[in-house]
């Protein structure tokens, strides 16, 4: 009887994630323009309009910045936990607490001038995300609850904690009850970098965050043991590293990058808080993560592109006149065929027959 | 999540939308419109895309007009106006309240640029606000509730507690107290324009707590009225007919129609000679009005709608009019005291018999 088997393939490439990652855009195009051909536009005036449109001028490029600070932040943040096997699925829950923390302070003191307003609305917001991811942490270091529901959960907790804040404590009272807060003052939003665009300074936010997880994972004794916990559990007890505390390192890593994506949104181009703070970053995030190949700098370039593809299919529902879901449908495609093409880069499936199965093989 | 019937009517509106594309005259007007949700064939957005093709026709070869629908309001609504900005459009409509400040900044930005919002409270030399006076056909429906119900409970599924709304309420609240004044009136605040699970959840929260007039308050899409039908419960909705899809249980629906404001707004852009001003669309000037009433209401009753009907086209009678408690039995209007359109515009308190209080 002839059966398949799948097997990692003997040799590996180290160019072997460039190549998946290309791959995936590769036939993303090509399922795009099957999607564009079915509205009956033609493929390369589609894929135009998503991919090179929005760079033709200032303020779309600006636009394309301004999407890929927060996806860096997050997808930064999630990388870490992803390899070491912490499986952060929610921080879009963990952006709208650090969104929410910002707020607070901005509400608080609002009119105020003083210059540590913004550092002091970054901090709240990081110390939400983490205090968000931390819940997560606690209950799989002291219960082993599994992370990925207990984070994919929290998130509908953040979204009603939102709704009621904005609805009640923190809407605007001279707001005609429309469920936002009041608008955030210039010393509680971030300065724009490009005038005529809204890219804002938290952007170094992400680039900062970039810099330090190349450090963090390259170089520091913290990240080592993080992912030899994650892919060698045994030999990380073994050596003295605590599973726990690599839980708690990448819980509270990827939940306070997350709050950072939070008060680049309100601080940023929201400039208060709304029922609509994030039009799912935090999931994009996880695809940017997986598409980067886990590394900070392929990480960098993955967010430069989910960016592109959010701006893009906006330019594409003006120019060809295809429905917005067209966004959602391009960041699909490039996470299926990620994972499609880095499972068959790294494993192959091979037919056996009896044949050929090899001399000394363990009998079933 | 979405009912079939509606995912249905969405590809068919996505298919539609592959007809908008760019200018290539000059001296064409461009015209961009946001739309809140899916255009869908009835409700909100339905009803200002009635608008937009009543200006192709009326203007023809001079304008070109380019929507996007099912916009949230927030980052990406400002993306999309600067967007129909780039592309040349000289005028914009914004289809919802929550558009308000990106839009704002736009038109500040751009004044060359028209601008013409929903429900809005801002305006600007080249932003303009349109409001109805649904609150005038809320009332007469009102009426109709306090005639069919029987166990003297109302119930309404409200979207957000905006000003508009609330003034809705109101006229509903006192034109079934006029009927009847022992109906308990229920509110739930939905806090979407476009949130059809949900939506029928709350009807059927309402049903359960004994309502058997269902009022659907600005739900963009015919969900709550699908539901009444299907447990036999009397309901009423806003902006389109919605007599299809509750053929035995629809009470009356309030219909809104944009066309004439639009193509004067449109006139007025081409000629240089828009101003941004508040417009107040009611009754009077068929901009509101109320269709399908239900046979099942009373001759009686009917009667009296008529004659509210004819008192509020000819501005003889104002729903608002004194002596109006607030709920907390507060003098609001006195006798014969009506109110004016700015406190309209702002009005942020129910009236007495209203059970449900405004989210604090």
């Amino acid at each position: 009887m002839a059966r398949f088997v799948i097997e990692a393939r003997p040799e590996r490439s180290v160019w072997a994630p460039i190549q998946v990652s290309l791959l995936a855009i590769l036939l993303t195009c090509i399922g795009g323009s099957f999607l564009f051909m079915a509205y009956g536009v033609a493929p390369l005036k589609g894929l135009e309009a998503v991919f090179i449109d929005p760079l033709r001028s200032t303020y779309g490029i600006g636009e394309v910045l301004l999407k890929m600070a927060p996806l860096l932040l997050i997808a930064q943040g999630l990388a870490i936990g992803f390899r070491a096997q912490v499986w952060n699925i929610g921080a879009e829950g963990q952006l709208i607490v650090g969104a929410i923390g910002a707020s607070l302070l901005a509400i608080q003191f609002d009119g105020t001038t003083s210059p540590l307003l913004l550092p002091g609305m970054i901090i709240a917001g990081m110390v939400g995300g983490m205090a968000w991811a931390g819940v997560a942490a606690f209950l799989r270091a002291q219960f082993n609850a599994n992370e990925i529901l207990v984070t994919f959960m929290l998130t509908s907790v953040a979204l009603q904690l939102l709704y009621y804040l904005v609805s009640g404590p923190m809407r605007d009272p001279m707001g005609f009850n429309f469920p936002q807060s009041i608008s955030f003052g210039p010393s509680a939003t971030f300065p724009i970098l490009i005038p005529g665009t809204r890219v804002n300074a938290s952007l170094f936010l992400g680039l900062g965050v970039t810099v330090l997880a190349l450090i963090f994972v390259q170089r520091s004794l913290a990240g080592y043991k993080l992912s030899v916990g994650g892919v060698a559990p045994g030999a990380a007890m073994y050596a003295g590293f605590s599973s726990k505390r690599a839980i708690w390192l990448a819980l509270l890593i990827s939940g306070g990058a997350a709050g950072l994506a939070g008060v680049g949104e309100v601080a940023g181009p929201l400039g208060m808080l709304q029922r609509n703070v994030s039009p799912g970053y935090g999931y994009a995030g996880i695809i940017v993560a997986v598409l980067g190949g886990l590394h900070p700098i392929g990480i960098l370039f993955a967010s430069a592109l989910m960016a592109l593809v959010y701006v893009g299919g906006d330019f594409a529902l003006l120019t060809v006149g295809v429905p917005n879901a067209v966004t959602g449908i391009f960041q699909g495609m490039l996470l299926t065929f990620y994972l499609a093409c880095s499972f068959l880069l790294t494993q192959r499936i091979r037919r056996i027959t009896p044949e050929t199965v090899p001399k000394g093989a363990p009998a079933e | 999540m979405l009912p079939k019937s509606l995912k249905t009517t969405l590809t068919a509106v996505a298919a539609v939308t592959v007809l908008a594309v760019p200018a290539t005259a000059q001296d064409k007007l461009k015209i961009g419109f946001l739309f809140p949700s899916p255009i869908a064939d009835v409700g909100w957005s339905a009803e200002l895309n009635h608008g937009r093709q009543a200006i192709e026709e009326h203007f023809g070869d001079q304008v070109e007009t380019i929507f996007v629908e099912n916009v949230p309001e927030g980052p990406d609504a400002a993306r999309i106006m600067n967007q129909m900005a780039a592309q040349g459009a000289g005028m914009i409509m914004l289809g919802s309240f929550g558009y308000m400040n990106d839009g704002l900044k736009l038109a500040q930005q751009r004044p060359d640029m028209t601008f013409i919002h929903a429900s809005g409270y801002k305006l600007a030399p080249n932003l303009g606000n349109f409001q109805s006076r649904n609150y005038e056909s809320s009332y007469l429906v009102g009426m109709a509730a306090a005639d069919v119900t029987e166990t003297d409970t109302v119930g309404i599924v409200a979207a957000y507690a905006i000003p508009e709304v609330v003034g809705m309420i109101n006229g509903f609240a006192l034109g079934v107290q006029e009927v009847n004044p022992d109906v308990t009136i229920k509110v739930v605040w939905l806090n979407s324009w476009f949130d059809p699970p949900k939506a029928q959840e709350s009807a059927r929260a309402l049903m359960a707590q004994q309502a058997d007039v269902i009022y659907s308050l600005y739900q963009d899409t015919p969900s709550v009225v699908s539901v009444a039908e299907e447990e036999g419960v009397w309901v009423i909705n806003t902006s389109s007919d919605m007599k299809d899809y509750a053929p035995n249980w629809l009470l009356a629906s309030q219909i809104a129609d944009w066309s004439t404001y639009f193509i004067e707004s449109t006139q007025a852009t081409i000629d240089g000679t828009f101003e941004g001003t508040a417009f107040w669309g009611g009754m009077a000037d068929d901009t509101v009005d109320v269709k399908s009433w239900s046979s099942s209401i009373s001759a009686e009753t009917m009667a009296k709608i008529e004659a509210a009907a004819a008192a509020i086209r000819a501005g003889e009678f104002h729903p608002l009019t004194g002596p109006i408690l607030d709920q907390e039995g507060t003098e609001r209007l006195a006798d014969g005291e009506v109110i004016e359109d700015g406190a309209m515009a702002s009005i942020d308190w129910l009236v007495s018999g209203v059970e449900t209080r405004i989210p604090q």
